[in-house]
């Protein structure tokens, strides 16, 4: 991306890789971030189990902590941030997400639709009536 | 103690596999005698099995693929043969035969043949365009290479221990499934596979890391070759789409092995999901191979033109395009399975939007050649070759990217003559232009021009006689795989395909004469000046073959085109004198633990297939005792002395500067 792209220590780096902070920050960082995915986890399982909400929107509350949970992990453990020397890791996520986006969406919906000109026997029979 | 492995393995009632096998086994020992008395056994360990310089590992995925090339020919010309034949009759091969020939032709020809011949091309010359030393996991590129021979020598074996699949070369189930196929056969497939898509998983990521962590000083984004950017994004392809591939292999294998029900047709399995995953990676696994092709054809084009590729940045965004958009196409590969309008449509739009960045490349192509100072030699006729052999390709894959056309030719031969259209055109006809064009790169002399032009011209002349009669037989409603077959107007088209297979075979031969013959004259054929070619890129700028540092000094690159920059530049400011000076380099240690990987490798996936257990144990033991023994190793590099730098780099320093001289005299 930049003209002073070098070839052993260029601006970019690798996941975990920063040089800058101190062993104490550091260790600071992995504890908020075990603190934090503790704390999604047992929502989740408090949730799944309690009668409080609304029952009809549990799955979505799991979803959204599952996603939050993704998000602590890429931010404390796998250090992806939106500083220039993540570019590529950034680039990186956004590319596996899209694949992964694609694949497993097109897959739901191609299987969903896998019986549209071969319908069951059982949804012929009420047709022919 | 021996699992499923006995007598009746080998198969002593035919004749053709058996004597093949034979023939193989005197070649192997033959060879292996010889080095062993001429005492090369030392050389080839230290100099080449244990080597972890990118260039040697490219030099060998490249032979690797040139012997599977020849495997998976000779199936090609027996079923051409059969098909000629079989006309309401038997032919000379029982269709269980026959049924494996067409299964391992495809495996081999796309697994072993394809994909090493471009990882090796990519491995050799990508560090080089770069402007580094080596690639960002030299030993990892070992491993890599070897399970990947894993995977080659686990299909061959299955020539006369066993049986191959009898599925085609995608192993659809309920056919590939344990009721219908209880023999080893698509366990050899399933196994070799997953072997050799470690090595390929492997290959990807180093590749990747390569060309984003290591370039030389100034070698940004938009200054890289194009075979760079192509390299980039068929291996970001080859780390997202193989995966799929590894996980549904384990599906199916879980199926077969432990009784699992992900692709039966009992017990909640789907059959159809199987297809949907082998094509989620299946058609990104097209654009990996072609991809490549395309960045040697704008390397070859641009070169033996004079001129610097029109349109750079477009042939970027379309490189980039087709990697991105080849996830989205994989359903045309089963329009007729049962999906409704509504998904056809739209995957059959997508797959017709991916033949616009490819024409846009075609274009590229056409207007670098406009106004250029051609030069026919070998590897510029095998890309317009190309060209004219591809468009012909797209054009019938855009028809079938029709969904009411491709109910009609789905599974016809229509479909055989496009898909080999493509890739013989595309990727074949792309790996001949990079092994001629790099070939003096590789070994330091040029391969014979006379023998490479009859060896394009007869495989071009063959390609055509070959494969569109198949067209016009799909047309007329013939099916694929056909062991034999009633209709008399098949037949004709089938006895011109044998003929053209005759003038193909020809051109295959006039190959290896060319390499025999450029070996024997390779002292009036030799290139000392590193850049026969009169290149635009960087792997020209050091001697051929190049050192195992590549470069002496990393190169500084200003602009595209960055070793034609640095010619004009010396001829304009006459090149100062002065002796650089040198430093020490140090250089990544040979390791064999590549090839002692694969060795426990090739024990373990063998006892896989024949269910010998205790081996399977004591494979995995080794793998990973390998793994561990290099992991816990102390030094993994060695120094090579500035003198020694010094002295090789001015040797190719003086050839040099006599020819830049010369040139300015001119």
């Amino acid at each position: 991306m930049s003209d002073q792209t070098h070839v052993h220590t260029g601006h970019d780096l690798a996941p975990g890789e920063e040089e800058q902070h101190s062993v104490g920050e550091r260790i600071l960082g992995y504890v908020v971030g075990l603190a934090l995915a503790l704390l999604l986890t047992a929502t989740s399982f408090f949730i799944a189990g309690t009668d409080l909400v609304w029952q009809p929107s549990i799955p979505v509350a799991l979803i959204v902590l599952a996603i939050a949970q993704m998000g602590v992990h890429l931010v404390f453990f796998l250090h992806i941030t939106t500083g220039p020397d993540n570019t590529n890791n950034v680039l990186a996520l956004a590319f596996g997400l899209l694949v992964v986006f694609l694949v497993v969406g097109g897959t739901v919906w191609i299987m969903s639709h896998l019986n549209q000109n071969m319908p069951p026997m059982d949804q012929i029979m009420p047709m022919r009536r | 103690m021996l699992g499923k492995l006995d007598w009746s393995a080998i198969p002593f009632d035919q004749p053709i596999p058996l004597v093949a096998g034979a023939v193989v086994l005197v070649a192997i020992l033959g060879v292996l005698i010889w080095v062993v008395v001429k005492g090369h056994l030392p050389y080839l360990w230290h100099e080449w099995i244990t080597s972890v310089d990118h260039k040697r590992i490219g030099v060998m995925y490249i032979l690797l693929a040139s012997v599977m090339l020849l495997r998976g020919g000779s199936d090609a010309i027996m079923m051409r043969i059969q098909q000629a034949v079989a006309y309401q009759s038997q032919g000379y091969l029982p269709p269980e035969h026959y049924n494996q020939i067409f299964s391992a032709h495809g495996t081999i020809m796309i697994f072993f043949v394809a994909m090493p011949f471009v990882i090796g091309l990519m491995n050799l010359v990508v560090p080089l365009q770069l402007g580094v030393r080596d690639v960002a996991f030299p030993t990892l590129n070992s491993v890599g290479f070897w399970l990947t021979a894993t995977g080659a020598l686990l299909v061959n074996l299955s020539l006369v221990i066993g049986e191959f699949a009898r599925t085609g070369w995608l192993a659809f189930p309920p056919l590939s499934g344990l009721s219908y196929s209880p023999g080893v056969g698509v366990d050899y497939y399933a196994w070799s596979l997953q072997i050799s898509g470690v090595g390929t998983l492997v290959a990807g990521i180093n590749l990747v890391t390569t060309v984003l962590k290591l370039r030389t000083k100034g070698m940004n984004y938009l200054r890289m070759p194009m075979f760079c950017w192509t390299t980039l994004a068929s291996n970001l392809l080859i780390v997202a789409a193989f995966p799929i591939l590894t996980a549904t292999l384990a599906m199916l294998l879980l199926d077969r092995y432990l009784g699992f029900h992900f692709f039966t047709n009992e017990a909640g399995g789907n059959v159809m999901m199987f297809m949907n995953l082998i094509w989620a990676w299946g058609h990104p696994e097209v654009y990996i191979l072609v991809l490549p092709a395309f960045g040697i054809f704008s390397e070859v084009v641009s070169t033996f033109s004079g001129k610097a590729l029109f349109g750079y940045r477009s042939m970027v965004l379309a490189t980039m395009a087709i990697c991105v958009i080849s996830f989205m196409v994989w359903l045309h590969h089963f329009f007729t399975m049962g999906a409704g309008p509504d998904v056809n449509a739209i995957f059959g739009i997508a797959s017709m939007i991916i033949a616009i960045p490819t024409g846009v490349k075609i274009y590229n192509w056409l207007f670098t050649m406009y106004g250029g100072r051609i030069r026919f030699a070998t590897p510029m006729l095998w890309s317009v070759g190309f060209m004219v052999t591809f468009i012909i390709g797209g054009l019938t894959g855009v028809l079938v990217a029709v969904p009411p056309a491709d109910f009609m030719l789905h599974n016809s031969m229509f479909l055989v003559a496009h898909f080999h259209n493509v890739i013989i055109g595309g990727v074949l006809f792309g790996a001949f232009a990079g092994f001629e064009y790099w070939f003096p790169k590789a070994f330091g002399f040029r391969l014979d021009e006379r023998w490479g032009k009859a060896a394009f011209w007869f495989t071009f002349l063959g390609f055509y006689v070959t494969f569109m009669p198949l067209y016009i037989a799909g047309m007329l409603g013939m099916t694929r795989r056909l062991q034999h077959y009633d209709v008399a107007a098949w037949r004709p088209w089938m006895i011109v395909a044998v003929f053209g297979m005759a003038v193909l075979s020809i051109g295959v031969i006039c190959q290896i004469v060319q390499l025999v013959v450029s070996i024997r004259n390779r002292e009036a054929l030799r290139d000392r000046t590193g850049d026969p070619w009169d290149g635009r890129s960087l792997e020209w700028a050091t001697s051929s073959p190049p050192p195992v540092f590549n470069f002496a000094f990393h190169p500084d690159v200003r602009g595209e085109d960055a070793y034609w920059d640095m010619k004009i530049r010396a001829q304009q400011q006459s090149l100062e004198h002065e002796e650089p000076e040198y430093h020490d380099i140090e250089m990544p240690k040979n390791s064999p633990t590549g090839f002692v990987c694969a060795f426990f490798a090739t024990i373990m996936g063998f006892a896989l297939i024949w269910h010998i257990w205790w081996m399977v144990i004591l494979g995995g033991i080794g793998a990973f005792a390998t793994f561990v023994v290099f992991a816990w190793r102390d030094h993994d590099e060695y120094v090579i002395p500035a003198a020694e730098v010094a002295a090789i780099d001015r040797v190719n320093l003086e050839e040099r500067r006599s020819l830049v001289s010369m040139a300015g005299a001119i």
